[in-house]
This record gives C-alpha cells, sequence and structure tokens, in this order.
C-alpha cells in the first residue's frame, strides 16, 4: 500500500517536472473554428502565488469549452479572468491579452459592466437574489436598460425562463422568492438570470456541483440547448460531464494548461501523460 | 496450565482497570461540564436578582412622584382683595386684576379654614403648606390671557413695511395692545372650593417619606403641621392624582413643581442631530471601508482606530466639543445641536463597527451575482448589499443612539447642565437633556427632588427599552435568510 502511493507520488512528481519546464507548450490545438475570444500568453498572480501561468486559448463561437482539472489547478481562476469577476479581488493580478471579438477586455476603455453583459456567468453555488424569482430574472435587464414597458419584462421573464426550462414549473409562483426554490431550479433561474441580459458567452463554474443527478441531467440538456445561441464555457469536476456536454475539453494542471483538444479525442486518445493520468482517474 | 489462567487474568484485570479509568475520566469531564453550567446558572440569577433590586429601588422609591397631592381650599375670589383700586375703566380691568395679588386669595383661604392660627411664625408655617404655584393657579383660572402677540407682530410688521412703502409714517405706533384679558364671571365675585398643589414637604409628609415621631425640635414636621394635615385629611380636603405636571413642566426650584418635559425635548433635539449626522456618516464610512477602500496598511490603521475610538472615555468627546465646537467654531453653549454633535462623535464608531460587519456577513455570492449580471460596484452595493445588510445597520444604529440618549458626561463639558426652565423649541435653543437632568436632581437636597431622580429614571430606563426593543423586532423583521 503505501510502497503503492509512493510510487504514485513518484510518478506525479515526474509528470508535474515534465510541465514545470520553462519550455512547456499546450499540446493539442488551441485555436478554434470561429474564434470569439483569443486569450493569449495570460498570467494571473494573487499576490505572490502564480495562479495561471502562460496560457494560450481560443474559444470559437456556439461551442461548449470545458475546462477540467483537479482542484487548484486555477480553471476557475482562469474562467473568472474571462469576464474580468477577478476585478474583485484586491491582490489579483493579470497580465497577458484576453480578446473579445478583437478588443482587448482588460484594456483600460473598457467598461466591466458591458463586458459583464456581453459574458455572462453562472456560479457554482446557486446564488439567486432574496427577491422575486420575476425580479431575479428582470434584474440585468432593468439595469442595462434594456426594457421599458411591463409588458417587456413580462415577456423578457417568459422568454428567459422557457429558454432555462423552467418557465412550467414556476409561472404561477413569479412573485415568490426565488431562495424558495430547490437547489436546481435555483440554479436553472440562475441561468435564466444570464441569458436574460442576452450574453454571447456564458461562463459556467461548476454548475452542477451542488445539485442531485435529476438537476444535473436537466442542466445539461439545457446547456446542450444553448449551445444553438449562445458560447458556453464550463468548468466542471465532473469527466463524464464534460465528456457528454463539450465540444472542446482543456485539462489545467498546476495552473498551466496541459492539454486541449476535441473532447473525443481527448477522452479517447490523450496525448499527454497527466491527462491521462487524470481522466482515467488516477488522481484528481 | 496455570501460568495462561495467570495472565488470561492478568489481561482481565487490565482491561477491568482502563474500563474504571476510562469511566473515571468520563465522570470527571460530566462533572466538567456540570460544575460550568452551574457557575454560569449562578451567574444569571446573580445578575438578575441585582436587576430585580435595582428595579424594586427605583420603583419603590419613584412610583409616588407620579402622583400629585393636593389640597381643597374654599377660593373668595372678590376683586376687591385680588387688587385695590380697581379701575371703573372696564377695558383695563383685567390686566389690572391678572396683575393682582393672588397669594393674599390663598392666605386667606387657608387663615379662614384654621382660624386658631395666630401667630406670624405660625401663619407662616401655614402659608407654607401650599405650593407656590397655586396663585399663578388662580390668577389663570380667574383671568384668561389671550395672547395674540405673535400673529398681530406678523400682520403689524406687513402693514408697516406697507406703510413704509407708500411714504406714509409708522401711524401704528400705538397700535391697540396685543394682549387681551377676559374675566372668567364664574370664578371672580364667586367663592369656589379649588384644589391647589400642596407644597414639596407636605406631599412627602402625605406620601410618608417623612414621620412625625420623636422630638419635635429634631424634626422637620412640627406638631402644629400635623395637627393642620389631620384636620385637612379628615375634611376631606387631600387627594392625590394623577401628576400631569411632571410630564408637562420643565425643570423647577420646587420639587413639587419640577416636571422632565424640557429635557425630554432636549433629549429629542439631541438625538436627533445625533441620528441626522451619525446615521449617514456612520453608515457611508463603513460602506466605503468595507467595499471601496484598498486594503492597506493606512486603512489598517483606520481600522484599528475606529475601534479605539469605540472605548474613549466620553468625557473627552466633551473636551472636544468644548474645544473645537464652542471655543473654535463659536457654537450657541448648552444647545442641543452641539450635544448632538458631540453624542454623534461618539456614536460614530459603534455605527460604523457594527455595519461594517453587517455589510461583511451578506455572502459574497450575492454579491458576484449581481456583478455577474454587470451591475456596476455602486448598484450591487444600493440594490443588493444594502438592503440585505440595513437592518443589522439599524439595530447598531438604535443601541448607539440608546447609548447616547444615556450618556452624561460630554453634555456636562458644553454647558448642557445649566438650569433651563424653558421648553427648547430648536436645536439651537438653551437646553438639558434626561440624564444631566437626573443628574441634576440627584444632587438636591429636597425629599421630593430624590422621588423625582427615581420616577426621571424611570422614564428614561422605558425609552431605552422601548429603543432596544425596536432595535430587536427590526432584527426579527428584515432578517433575510438565504
Amino acid at each position: 500500500m503505501t510502497s503503492n502511493t509512493q510510487q504514485e507520488n513518484d510518478h506525479q512528481s515526474i509528470a508535474a517536472r515534465m510541465i514545470n519546464n520553462e519550455n512547456f507548450k499546450t499540446i493539442g490545438d488551441i485555436s478554434a473554428k470561429k474564434p470569439r475570444m483569443v486569450c493569449k500568453n495570460v498570467n494571473v498572480h494573487y499576490g505572490d502565488f502564480h495562479a495561471i501561468k502562460n496560457l494560450s486559448i481560443e474559444i470559437g463561437k456556439n461551442e461548449v469549452v470545458a475546462f477540467i482539472g483537479p482542484s487548484g489547478c486555477g480553471k476557475s481562476t482562469f474562467l473568472r479572468t474571462l469576464n474580468r469577476m477577478n476585478d474583485t479581488i484586491d491582490i489579483c493580478k493579470v497580465s497577458g491579452s484576453i480578446e473579445l471579438d478583437g478588443v482587448n477586455i482588460y484594456d483600460k476603455s473598457i467598461d466591466v459592466v458591458e463586458l459583464r453583459a456581453n459574458v455572462g456567468m453562472v456560479f457554482q453555488k446557486p446564488n439567486p437574489f432574496p427577491k422575486s424569482i420575476y425580479e431575479n430574472v428582470i434584474y440585468g435587464a432593468k439595469i442595462h436598460g434594456l426594457v421599458k414597458s411591463k409588458a417587456d419584462m413580462d415577456e423578457l421573464v417568459e422568454k428567459s425562463l422557457r429558454k432555462a426550462s423552467l418557465w412550467s414549473e414556476v409561472k404561477d409562483q413569479l412573485h415568490k422568492p426565488g431562495t424558495g426554490l430547490s437547489g436546481g431550479q435555483q440554479q436553472r433561474l440562475c441561468i435564466a438570470r444570464a441569458i436574460a441580459i442576452s450574453p454571447e458567452i456564458i461562463l459556467m463554474d461548476e454548475p452542477c456541483s451542488a445539485l442531485d443527478p435529476i438537476s444535473t441531467a436537466k442542466i445539461e440538456e439545457l446547456i446542450s440547448e444553448l449551445q444553438q445561441n449562445y458560447t458556453i464555457v464550463i468548468v466542471t469536476h465532473s469527466m463524464q460531464q464534460a465528456a457528454r456536454v463539450s465540444n472542446r475539453t482543456a485539462y489545467f494542471h498546476l495552473g498551466k494548461l496541459v492539454e486541449v483538444g476535441n473532447t473525443d479525442d481527448i477522452f479517447n486518445i490523450p496525448k499527454h501523460k497527466l491527462t491521462e493520468d487524470y481522466i482515467t482517474g488516477r488522481f484528481g | 496450565m496455570t501460568v495462561t489462567i495467570s495472565k488470561k487474568i492478568k489481561k482481565q484485570q487490565k482491561k477491568a482497570e482502563l474500563a474504571k479509568q476510562a469511566a473515571k475520566k468520563l465522570a470527571k469531564r460530566h462533572r466538567q461540564e456540570k460544575n460550568f453550567r452551574r457557575i454560569g446558572l449562578a451567574a444569571v440569577l446573580m445578575g438578575m436578582l441585582f436587576l430585580v433590586i435595582l428595579f424594586t429601588d427605583i420603583i419603590s422609591k419613584g412610583y409616588t412622584a407620579f402622583m400629585q397631592t393636593q389640597i381643597q381650599l374654599t377660593i373668595d375670589f372678590d376683586s376687591n382683595r385680588i387688587a385695590k383700586n380697581i379701575a371703573k375703566n372696564k377695558e383695563t380691568d383685567g390686566e389690572t386684576l391678572y396683575n393682582g395679588n393672588y397669594r393674599k386669595l390663598v392666605s386667606d383661604a387657608l387663615y379662614a379654614k384654621f382660624p386658631d392660627v395666630t401667630k406670624r411664625k405660625d401663619k407662616k408655617l401655614l402659608r407654607s403648606i401650599i405650593s407656590t404655584s397655586a396663585q399663578y393657579y388662580l390668577r389663570d383660572l380667574a383671568v384668561t390671557k389671550i395672547d395674540t402677540d405673535s400673529r398681530a407682530n406678523d400682520s403689524n410688521d406687513l402693514q408697516r413695511n406697507i406703510a413704509i412703502g407708500s411714504g406714509k409714517s409708522a401711524a401704528d405706533a400705538e397700535s391697540p395692545s396685543a394682549v387681551q384679558y377676559q374675566i372668567n364671571s364664574q370664578y371672580v365675585g364667586q367663592k369656589q372650593d379649588i384644589w391647589v398643589i400642596a407644597d414639596d414637604l407636605f406631599d412627602m409628609f402625605h406620601k410618608g417619606f417623612y414621620t412625625a415621631e420623636g422630638a419635635e425640635s429634631e424634626r422637620l414636621i412640627k406638631d402644629n403641621y400635623v395637627t393642620w394635615y389631620n384636620k385637612l385629611l379628615a375634611e376631606g380636603n387631600i387627594r392625590t392624582v394623577f401628576n400631569f405636571d411632571f410630564f408637562t413642566n420643565t425643570d423647577s426650584t420646587n420639587a413639587e413643581l419640577a416636571g422632565i418635559w424640557g429635557a425630554m425635548k432636549g433629549s429629542f433635539y439631541v438625538l436627533l442631530v445625533t441620528l441626522l449626522l451619525s446615521f449617514p456618516i456612520g453608515v457611508g464610512a463603513a460602506i466605503y471601508l468595507e467595499e471601496f477602500a484598498p486594503k492597506n496598511r493606512w486603512t489598517d490603521l483606520i481600522e484599528v482606530n475606529i475601534n479605539n475610538l469605540a472605548a474613549v472615555p466620553s468625557i473627552v468627546f466633551g473636551l472636544l466639543g468644548l474645544a473645537v465646537f464652542l471655543n473654535f467654531f463659536g457654537l450657541p453653549r448648552s444647545a442641543p445641536i452641539v450635544g448632538g454633535i458631540v453624542l454623534s462623535l461618539m456614536t460614530l464608531p459603534t455605527i460604523i463597527i457594527s455595519s461594517r460587519a453587517s455589510l461583511k456577513s451578506v455572502p459574497p455570492s450575492i454579491k458576484d451575482a449581481a456583478l455577474g449580471v454587470g451591475a456596476s460596484k455602486m448598484q450591487t452595493i444600493t440594490h443588493h448589499t444594502l438592503p440585505l445588510a440595513l437592518p443589522g445597520m439599524l439595530t447598531g444604529t438604535i443601541i448607539g443612539m440608546a447609548q447616547a440618549l444615556g450618556e452624561t458626561a460630554p453634555l456636562l463639558m458644553i454647558g448642557m447642565i445649566a438650569f433651563v426652565m424653558s421648553v427648547p423649541t430648536g436645536i439651537f435653543d438653551n437646553a438639558t437633556v434626561m440624564p444631566v437632568q437626573i443628574f441634576l436632581w440627584s444632587d438636591l437636597p429636597a425629599r421630593g427632588f430624590m422621588v423625582k431622580t427615581s420616577a426621571a429614571i424611570m422614564v428614561l430606563l422605558a425609552f431605552l427599552i422601548t429603543m432596544n426593543a425596536i432595535a430587536v423586532i427590526l432584527r426579527k423583521r428584515f432578517e433575510r435568510r438565504w
């Protein structure tokens, strides 16, 4: 037993050494067919801690990209840099360039508010506002001035809730608090809230980690439907989920993007040793 | 064979020993728990006991202040008695009558009641059983003074302005007097039984705070005083009624007349200023420090200093008020505006600390959610963080206000300890506040003031308890769960 773990540790440290090399390059094709978001040499520091190391990837139109990797590998951090949610953390410094349709989102002239209207986000824990379901959905559209009349608002709420396949469940209780829903419903409400402001890209940070299998299945179905209109980046701990919903998969390890490619390729013929170990469940 | 058996026995013994030790340890643990619980219970009971003692003491001493002793006298409202040389002119009759000698009415009524009192010294003592306020009470009964002063002044000014504007001389310099006197015929010229307020000593004697035991020379209540009291009592001329005067009068040198209304209004103005200053500033400071300020050594220093400020003795704030607001800015002395500013300096740390705590307790996921749909930082705060943190902020504010309501020391330094007989009508008027009033009364030797002190404490406590109850209710009502 002991020797086995020892062996594994050695194994891992060797693998880690493989990517800790300065000249390490991401394996696989980082480019997308119709790139919308282009990240080049992104580095993220939390104070002294180097969280994301020289990461480059492209995210294409209408595709679902899954970020997988062991805990603390920086996938959530990287996801949050894509709509500048890391701005709220004082010690976080981002360098490199992240371009959305050719514009660097870290440029001084960029309005974060507008960026976040274009790049929506769904969080790990369902976090509806402690307000009514209706208010939850309409809030973003209201502050961006997307809706004026009551009729517009009603229509948008219905549309968003239908897209999030929640409408049939809540249509009779729109004015009840969103916090009173079940976990899965809350998460779908958060998705409805995110799509109500008609973003182009939706970032999902482990959206199913707090949900039961049935709710998870519903959300996964939803992601496949949303793919037709949106670009989705999803961080997940579940490899099955990544395999089911994503077109491309990126494997992160210790702040580096180890391997990226078509989901089928990654799961069937992983090229890097670390990727292979992770998807076969050797560690993680 | 025997060896193995003895081994087995040894093993069993060892096991039993271990079990014994474990049981011992368990018992010890239970004992510790029990002891701690006992100590806690004892502490709670002790606290309750003190509270009960405090309340019984205050209430038993103070409740009588809510009752007023009155004496019934047969007053002869003879206009010639009230004022000699009543003018024939009916117009000025009222004014002369108003300024007449009503003290004489009281004395005459007393002499009539006790015809056997003849000695000058005894007469003086007899006169003293009625409060000095009685003469004014009788005056107001006999003649109603209609003060149209303020209204008249306004219109006069207007007229004068018009006159000046049209080039006329100010003809209304000798305008008719704005004050009118109306003689009440149901009293004047009649004999009436009137209840008048008794003097403090009489009041206290009636309420049993003094006894007539022991040698006469050594007690305040003389023998004839007791005789008069007994006669009045026997003839049903003494009654006790609810003391409305306590809630409508201001401070007075006469214990039976002293009331708390002036101090209550003063406290109200001071708290108003305090609330208006400290709530917005405190909440604003908390939001800035919690949400906007960069986290560095300077903000750490500010945070430490705010916490320290909460522990600064309140009299230091009084000194600051004296030096800065009175001497440097020249604001009026003993005015609620200065008191309010000083107290808001004192309550600010409380409000800032509690507001920051309640801002901190808003889950970051809510903020993330708002930011995630593209709300700006300010929108996130005003739409989500602030409404969720508000109950906690209000609780802190009310507790800070309650603290300010009970504060005396800083107000002494800015002159709010003055003897104020007028009711303040604004934040720039002279005023005193309830705790200072209590402090002032507690210092006076008259028995009546001791009772009033307790009564004022009861009123103050009632306000404090109400405010704290409101804080609790607010917290319960608006607390959101997520």
